[in-house]
């Protein structure tokens, strides 16, 4: 899917393509709950997260780091990512609608790999930050 | 409220076989269509020996395995307050089929921090998963918040 890139190609300040999710559905959080197995219901019973003051459910975090991972690895290649973190912000609810956006904020030659830093961030169509992190990935050179 | 003296013990984490339907799962679940992540044939063709998982699979990995010991325990957080603050992944090599995963858990940080409603926990931890062979796969550093 990510097509082959390479460090001369990629430029400080560059964009990743933006990824804009479908809404995030309920079944979506009882799918992600058994396939990552955090079962916490806060995710997945609406009269847990009642409790705890919010309306419902809100999302797992890590889904919403995977939504980043998707956006990373559609861009640049799996074999590449060297790293990848997140902090995790405001909740997602069901029906927001994510968008992953990000930027190269630096590239780096070290003991012969060819590294590029950049930003991810993920937000809710009104804009709130939900995750913001950082990628690290070691391309291939075209000179090599 | 987390007790700092935890800091530096370690927990040994069972072996995990990785399973081909739980990557390709993790990947339904996000909605994420890259077709390396669902057929040993479409990783083939962009050059993974087998299917790689996406990139938060570590998670899978540190949820589905089981820790001998009790770490949140130990360390005596409230599960009601804890938050999932931060997740970061250093990737040593891919993770693929077959592959039998074992690791450690360790606390490598329990900082308190003052917040308006009272002190506050941030608690990380370091684990790092080895393959079959010995080799260094993943780093995975969580860190979790206990709210005052």
């Amino acid at each position: 899917m990510a097509q082959q890139v390479y460090f001369e190609d990629i430029n400080v300040g560059e964009e990743m393509p933006p990824l804009v999710k479908d809404p995030v559905t309920k079944a979506q959080l009882v799918r992600y709950a058994g396939a990552s197995g955090d079962f916490n219901p806060l995710h997945t019973d609406d009269a847990i997260g009642k409790l705890v003051g919010l309306e419902g459910v809100i999302a797992h975090g890590m889904l919403i780091m995977g939504f980043g991972g998707e956006a990373i690895t559609r861009w640049i290649p799996k074999k590449y990512l060297t790293k990848y973190g997140v902090r995790f912000g405001g909740m997602t609810r069901p029906g927001d609608v994510i968008t992953i956006t990000g930027k190269v904020k630096s590239k780096l030659k070290e003991g012969g790999k060819n590294i590029i830093r950049c930003e991810v961030v993920a937000k809710d169509a009104r804009g709130e930050v939900k995750v913001t992190g950082e990628f690290e990935a070691s391309l291939p050179s075209r000179s090599s | 409220m987390a007790d700092v003296t935890q800091v530096g013990r370690e927990y040994r984490i069972e072996p995990f076989e990785v399973e081909r339907t739980k990557m390709r799962e993790l990947a339904q679940a996000i909605g994420d269509p890259n077709p390396i992540y669902a057929t040993k044939d479409a990783a083939l063709k962009e050059g993974y020996r087998d299917m790689p998982g996406p990139p938060t699979f570590p998670a899978v990995v540190m949820n589905w395995s089981r820790t001998e010991g009790d770490l949140l325990g130990d360390v005596k957080v409230n599960y009601a307050k804890i938050l999932h603050g931060g997740e970061e992944y250093e990737y040593h090599r891919e993770i693929h089929p077959g592959d039998i995963l074992s690791g450690r858990t360790k606390v490598t940080r329990i900082e308190p921090k003052a917040g308006k409603s009272g002190t506050m926990y941030f608690i990380t931890l370091e684990t790092v998963f080895n393959d079959q062979n010995g080799e260094k796969v993943v780093t995975i550093r969580t860190t979790m918040i206990e709210r005052a």
